[in-house]
């Protein structure tokens, strides 16, 4: 495809969901300002780097991947300044009333956290997920089982039925 | 009732609330690539024609062209405060000053392979400001070695993938970690997502008194077993932790003894952090299951005081 006719699509998705790109971004780096920060410097390497999408419908993934990996680079890169953050969380102004339940995905990892945040609050497949993360299916599906475990969802039987109706 | 609760948190993710900012923010982020690129966009098409027979097919090597424009922005001027630091410090002899630039950076992208490489080159000066020849061609040399190492593997691949999709991407950054009166150093992060995502930490030091690169045994008198006590209390660490998270496993005490942490060696990873304590780094797998990553323990300073030299800790 032609590297103009790619931008102008990477474009155009951009702005179709720079909203939940953000989200995502926010999951990880848990204050506004360094989300907004992960979000452009997303955006600007979605357009600079769009000659690399082959494929239009390959747009979407390829967009999640980016947004993931500049999270995990920003973190890696300011560990120290958000352990922080989290500590003084409670006192800042811009916390939630119900933000206790988002914060229960900070005992994931960051693969563990991709993955549930991607399958139940994004709503991608599987084997969409497995694409944004290299993976193969079965391994998300083991990962997302772990999670919710991990997360004290699927003690029960019947919420682990409740789960495999995700899949 | 579990249900509900992932419904809650569903609920929260999305009442997440979105800054007014953001639309400018994806703008801002829109135009500064587009910017970019059109200045880019001549350079680029050049390489490509030349490249036109290579598998590689994006090769965004821009070596000496735009090294100019990195040295603008990305020039980090270590230790310029020498005479400032020399004041404060107890050491008599202050002789080191290093400087690093982003010298070159690879871009390559194919079939769903990337690959996102900066390499720096370190420039270290005496103290009446000539350059150290030998330690500066020492660390640069090792640091092409390392970064080279890693392109050809990237590029091996990709050449092995052939014409089907691959699924790698592999990114390489660096910073300077540490730069005090006594000690220069210099992290690279190296991220390997294929399958799954490995990090590897290698850290380069120059001790600033003498000049030279040196690993965990410079910052110790010669001949004490530093191995020793560190190696212990790394294991004190890890069972504490083991003891106090049950989510938190290292290889120690397991199942297979083989695979268990017995000790650090001589030239093992570590770092000074901001409070001048020893830091010591292991890579993901080397001694805990991948979901931990990589790992980091810092010594109490207690640990090494009878043997380490002077200025390294605090």
């Amino acid at each position: 495809m032609q590297t103009d006719i790619i931008q102008k699509k990477v474009e155009e998705t951009v702005l179709s969901s720079y909203e939940a790109m953000y989200r995502l971004a926010y999951t990880y780096a848990r204050n506004e300002a360094d989300a907004l920060d992960i979000v452009q410097e997303s955006v600007y390497k979605a357009i600079k780097h769009a000659s690399f999408v082959k494929e239009e419908t390959y747009i979407k993934t390829w967009l999640w991947r980016i947004v993931i990996n500049t999270a995990l680079d920003f973190i890696r890169k300011n560990k120290k300044e958000i352990a922080t953050d989290t500590f003084y969380e409670g006192g800042q102004e811009d916390s939630y009333p119900d933000f206790d339940t988002l914060n229960a995905l900070n005992t994931l990892t960051e693969k563990e956290k991709t993955v549930v945040v991607l399958r139940f609050f994004e709503e991608q497949k599987l084997h969409e997920i497995a694409e944004i993360l290299d993976e193969n299916t079965n391994t998300v599906k083991t990962i997302l089982y772990r999670s919710l475990k991990k997360l004290k969802l699927i003690l029960q039987p019947e919420a682990a039925e409740g789960a495999q109706r995700y899949e | 009732m579990n249900e509900k609760k992932l419904e809650e948190m569903k609920q929260d993710y999305e009442h997440i609330k979105i800054p007014k900012e953001l639309r400018q923010r994806v703008e801002a982020g829109i135009l500064q690539a587009k910017g970019e690129e059109s200045a880019n966009m001549k350079e680029i098409k050049n390489e490509n024609n030349e490249n036109k027979k290579s598998t590689i097919a994006v090769y965004i090597g821009r070596i000496v062209s735009a090294a100019a424009a990195a040295l603008l922005l990305i020039t980090v001027m270590a230790n310029s405060g020498a005479g400032i630091a020399h004041a404060m410090s107890k050491i008599p002899v202050i002789g080191t000053i290093a400087e690093i630039v982003t010298f070159r950076h690879y871009e390559s992208s194919k079939n769903n392979m990337d690959a996102d490489i900066k390499i720096p080159e370190v420039s270290v000066k005496n103290e009446d400001g000539t350059v150290n020849e030998e330690t500066t061609q020492k660390i640069n040399k090792s640091i092409q070695e390392y970064t080279d190492a890693i392109i050809a593997q990237y590029e091996a691949d990709v050449a092995a993938a052939g014409e089907s999709e691959g699924h790698m991407n592999v990114s390489l950054d660096y910073s300077v970690i540490t730069d005090d009166e006594r000690l220069f150093s210099i992290r690279f992060d190296e991220l390997l997502v294929m399958a799954s995502g490995t990090q590897m930490v290698k850290i380069y030091h120059i001790d600033k008194q003498s000049g030279e690169i040196i690993g965990l045994s410079g910052l110790f008198k010669d001949g004490t077993d530093f191995i020793t006590p560190i190696s212990e209390n790394i294991k004190q660490q890890m069972k504490a932790q083991m003891a106090a998270d049950e989510s938190v496993s290292y290889f120690l005490d397991s199942d297979v003894p083989e695979w268990d942490f017995q000790a650090i060696s001589a030239d093992t990873t570590f770092y000074v952090n901001e409070n001048g304590k020893l830091v010591i780094v292991f890579d993901e797998y080397e001694v805990a299951p991948g979901y931990m990553g990589s790992v980091e323990f810092e010594i109490p300073t207690e640990v090494v005081q009878d043997f380490v030299q002077e200025g390294f800790l605090r």
